[in-house]
């Protein structure tokens, strides 16, 4: 039957070129739908605070309790201030554990905490022990089951099962008219790995969803985002390497993976803590065994081949580097641990560099920047001045000889379009072609050029979907981000706050040297496009990085990674 | 807590990187798209160095090349031979000019759709020539190298254009050794790119010359002997044609004659009106640039001078600049430029349409009107109406002595006298012999195919 539609096919051009003409215009109508109805829950939830316990003072006054981490101190900016002329600015750290209990933790502070009279560091609290801070006497009072059960009513649950579902018909509308526009093509031998990719994904999605259903999880934009990006990808694979759709289509499964499992990690602050070794030790072993057994690929030896697979192990080291990087307030109020991570980053640098990943350095560079200022502020301004120098210092010594040469073309590439600026020149002139609309899938010409589905992926993406696709795909990966950054507000722990700002912060970085770089607006570097680009490790770690951001996700029922405050008497589900 | 989620920010200041990065892309973009899209080399555009989409056909929609994909040219051989120097070959051994330079025109960008087409198959150039007259001319000139080229003098249309040797592009000749010559010139258009002696063709310009200069010129009377000395040498003709009027010396080609007009115009009168004219200087349309003619009586011995006026000396002429001249002549003195190019449309919009560009007034409307008539005085008394059955014809033949033992040049100019058919011609013949023996019969064929196709 399939030959049939083939030979039908093949002699009425006229079907493809009809449908194409349509696709065009649909296509951004539908990924501008899906893109609103993604990113409004996303930047407009209602910041709701969660209580997790009352503060109660001696004039009878009782402070809500909101984060499961708080700074206690005279400064305005701490989460429950004490303004009294005894109390240091960020005096202590009251803690909340998983399971319900509670510690303080000095800061560090002038005048010291007392428990119960007698003077400590660190103590967990139990019920109607007296805590003296600065000479204010406070009990803390921790809420009921029955408050958490009728605050969890209280709170506006995040979106409706109903509009996730909605979400994702459109999304899977889109996959399926995009799998017809490469169908419509006529190419049989191509036909099978399309069908695989595209219906693959779609299978994923659901089951992702339904999973959710089950576990009484409603939100599913982030998820959404990354399904559509991801089938964007899959349009890149269809159109410029067929065959390596079902490759891709492993990877999306192991990316899935991924993100559960960090989700899951994540879910509970303990183990995430615990994991936090585990990562660490990792994320450095992914990069000492890519500088060992590694291949030098394209100037950067960041390929590790087994077998038929090529992975790039630094890819992984990102999620563990964020891992490592997030931490617990009460460990951010003390200077060592931020001088342990520096010192963990610049082991991760040095071997970035012994391995001439300039691109990937620059990442990691990046992120280490945002996860040293959340952590420090201030406090470790001049360290992390100095650990920047060096940084950028190493990264010149060693890696300036392959990056030169990028950068010769930078901003000049119209001069050398047939040698140096070859891949840009390509890009610009078939973004170009593809105008606002774009040529419809499978029509364009990018996919002739090297890394046509990877490092200039946005050049395809551009000329085949059009710039509207484009901005969209871009603007898609800043709600994340935006998303991240209101939800911080919210948070519950530092640890979660820090860990998907990271996260964002290095999807955003590589869409910036990834599309800004094909562009010829930045030099070109060979990153990938988080969740676009064709590449399994890059799939991964970009699932990887998204248990992050849905880690810090504390809208009520919203997320796996995100145990759930008791609701209406139900069993917590595990 | 909240200070973490006040430093949070950070990444928001990425984002703004980011949102600032794409937006400057973004500006050039809206600014330059339209240059990048058409960039020599651009896939969508270009194949090799020959532009690479689009459809090409002639003034009735015959399909003369379909560019996309392997390029498919007309089904006719002939009309593959007659139009291969308008629309390019495979090879890139003939370059097509005036296609390349409307690529972008072709290419159809736009803001919103880029170079999108329905079916991606570019757009459509009809050209103003007529695959009809092409494929007569073709005939008439296949033994010939040389060209004939009539336009539209009123619009500038080209409606023919031959040059030969030509060649069909989908079966290339063998050019080796057992055919030396055959192939000459063979990738050069000769209508845009070559420059021919005229010969008597040029009296044309001196007679215009001098009716523009000499009041009196239409009453003087010649006395030709068969030779006429200036400064000790002769200027001859080939025959003693006796005593003439101004009419029938122009009629008769009167070398004689036509040296003593040069003599009493003066041969810097002569030279300012053959620049006036415009005969030498260069045509543009469609991004093609002739080649420059060529006159420099005005600074030549008085012999030479007579000899420039006849025609010969140094003077060169593109037959594209003389068939401008001789349009301008047949429009009252004022002519158009000629165009090959009449529009473009991609998916229906007209991306190209090509707009009459009239020239400056070259000599008076007099003038014109006397040359005119002395033309057409010509084919009534020595070339022949029956030639041009039903059309007033007004020409000069010539015939472009090049020395060297080779056979003179058969030239023709000239014009049809008819609201209907406005065209003007040239037909140049290399080793042609007698201008009116080679160049009437094409001509004859060339303008009864106009007729017919119109």
């Amino acid at each position: 039957m399939q030959e049939g539609i083939f030979a039908v096919l093949e002699q009425q051009p006229v079907y493809l070129h009809v449908y194409i003409a349509v696709f065009r215009w649909v296509a951004p109508i539908l990924m501008f739908m899906l893109l609103c109805r993604c990113c409004k829950p996303l930047l407009t939830f209602r910041r709701e605070p969660e209580i997790w316990a009352w503060l109660c003072l001696p004039d009878e006054r009782k402070l809500p309790v909101t984060h499961w981490e708080n700074v206690i101190g005279r400064s305005k900016r701490s989460d429950i201030v004490v303004d009294f002329p005894t109390v240091s600015k960020s005096h202590c750290v009251l803690t909340r554990y998983d399971d319900g209990s509670w510690t303080i933790t000095d800061a560090d502070s002038k005048d010291g905490v007392r428990v119960n009279g007698k003077k400590v560091k660190i103590r967990a609290l139990k019920p109607e022990d007296v805590i003296s801070i600065g000479g204010v006497e406070m009990t803390l009072q921790p809420i009921s089951r029955k408050q958490e059960q009728r605050l969890a009513q209280i709170r506006s649950k995040a979106s409706s099962v109903l509009s996730s579902f909605g979400n994702l018909m459109l999304l899977s509308v889109l996959q399926l008219l995009t799998c017809v526009a490469f169908l419509l093509r006529g190419q049989a031998d191509t036909a099978m790995s399309i069908l695989m990719g595209f219906g693959g994904i779609m299978i994923a999605q659901w089951l992702l969803l339904l999973f959710y259903v089950c576990i009484r999880r409603t939100s599913f934009e982030v998820e959404t985002i990354a399904f559509m990006l991801t089938t964007l990808g899959m349009a890149m694979i269809a159109t410029v390497k067929p065959a390596e759709a079902g490759k891709q289509l492993v990877a999306i499964g192991l990316g899935l993976a991924a993100f559960l499992f960090v989700g899951w990690a994540l879910r509970d602050l303990e183990r995430a803590k615990r994991m936090r070794l585990v990562a660490a030790v990792a994320g450095i072993a992914f990069l000492l065994v890519t500088l060992v057994f590694g291949k030098e690929y394209y100037g950067a030896k960041n390929w590790l081949v087994i077998g038929p697979l090529s992975l790039q192990p630094s890819e992984l080291t990102k999620v563990c580097f964020v891992f490592v990087g997030a931490s617990a307030m009460n460990r951010i109020m003390t200077k060592r641990n931020l001088f342990l991570f520096i010192a963990y980053s610049v082991m991760i640098c040095g071997c970035l560099a012994l391995m001439n990943d300039f691109g990937t350095a620059l990442i990691f560079f990046c992120a280490f920047l945002v996860i040293a200022y959340l952590r420090s502020g201030n406090v470790g301004t001049l360290a992390l001045a100095i650990t920047a120098l060096g940084f950028a210092g190493v990264v010149a010594l060693k890696i300036a000889p392959h990056a030169l040469r990028r950068f010769a073309t930078w901003r000049h590439i119209w001069e050398t379009p047939t040698t140096g600026g070859y891949q840009q020149t390509r890009a610009l002139i078939c973004m170009a072609s593809g105008g606002l609309l774009g040529l419809g899938p499978g029509q364009g010409w990018m996919k002739h050029v090297f890394a046509a589905d990877s490092d200039v992926a946005v050049a395809t993406l551009g000329e085949e979907w059009g710039l509207l696709v484009l901005i969209m795909a871009i603007l898609s990966i800043v709600a994340l981000a935006a998303f991240c950054v209101r939800s911080a507000a919210v948070g519950r722990s530092s640890f979660y706050t820090i860990g998907a700002c990271a996260a964002a912060s290095i999807l955003l970085v590589q869409v910036i040297l990834n599309a800004l770089g094909t562009v010829d607006v930045l030099p070109l570097t060979g990153v990938t496009f988080p969740f676009l680009s064709n590449g399994g490790s890059s799939m991964i770690c970009a699932w990887g990085l998204l248990a992050f951001i849905k880690a810090a996700d504390t809208r009520q029922n919203a997320s796996f990674a995100v145990r759930l405050m008791k609701s209406g008497g139900d069993e917590e589900d595990e | 807590m909240n200070r973490i989620a006040g430093r949070a920010g950070i990444t928001m200041l990425i984002a703004v990187v980011l949102l600032i990065g794409f937006a400057f892309f973004l500006g050039e973009y809206f600014m330059q798209a339209d240059e990048w899209a058409v960039f020599p080399g651009s896939p969508h555009v270009y194949n090799g160095s020959n532009i690479g989409c689009g459809v090409t056909t002639d003034r009735d929609g015959v399909l003369l090349l379909d560019l996309s994909g392997d390029r498919t040219y007309s089904a006719d051989a002939l009309l593959r031979k007659a139009t291969v120097h308008w629309v390019g070959d495979r090879r890139g051994s003939v370059s097509a000019p005036a296609l390349s330079h409307y690529a972008a025109e072709f290419a159809g960008y736009n803001v919103l759709s880029g170079l999108y087409s329905y079916g991606g198959t570019g757009g459509t150039a009809k050209l103003t020539l007529s695959a009809k007259v092409q494929a007569a001319a073709q005939e008439a000139m296949k033994k010939y190298r040389g060209t004939v080229a009539v336009y539209n003098y009123k619009t500038g249309e080209l409606l023919c254009a031959v040059t030969t040797p030509n060649y069909d592009p989908d079966n290339p000749p063998q050019i080796d050794e057992s055919n030396p010559g055959e192939y000459e010139g063979l990738y050069v258009n000769r209508f845009t790119q070559s420059l021919y002696i005229p010969g008597s063709i040029f009296k044309i310009v001196t007679l215009a010359a001098a009716l523009e200069k000499l009041p009196d010129a239409e009453q003087m009377s010649f006395r030709c002997e068969g030779s006429y000395t200036i400064g000790g040498d002769a200027i001859t003709c080939e025959s003693v044609h006796g005593k003439q009027s101004l009419k029938e010396a122009f009629c008769n080609s009167c070398n004689c004659a036509f040296a003593q007009l040069v003599e009493m115009l003066g041969k810097e009168n002569l030279q300012r009106y053959v620049e006036q004219f415009g005969v030498i200087e260069q045509v543009r349309f469609d991004g093609i640039t002739t080649a420059a003619g060529k006159f420099e009586g005005g600074t030549a011995s008085n012999y030479h001078a007579a000899w420039s006026g006849i025609g010969q000396y140094t003077d060169q002429i593109n037959p594209c600049g003389f068939l401008r001249f001789v349009g301008a002549v047949a429009a009252g003195g004022k002519g158009v430029d000629p165009y090959l190019v009449d529009s473009i449309t991609v998916d229906g919009i007209k991306t190209y349409d090509a707009k009459t560009v009239k020239g400056d007034r070259i000599l008076s409307e007099s003038t014109a009107q006397i040359l005119g008539s002395y033309m057409r005085n010509n084919v009534q008394t020595k070339y022949g109406d029956k030639n041009f059955p039903g059309l007033h014809v007004c020409a000069k033949t010539g015939t472009g002595e090049v020395g060297g033992g080779k056979k003179p040049n058969a030239m023709l100019a000239g014009f049809v006298e008819d609201e209907q058919y406005p065209y003007a011609f040239v037909v140049a013949v290399e080793d042609g012999g007698y201008g009116a023996k080679v160049c009437i019969p094409i001509i004859s064929r060339v303008l009864a195919a106009c007729k017919e196709s119109v």
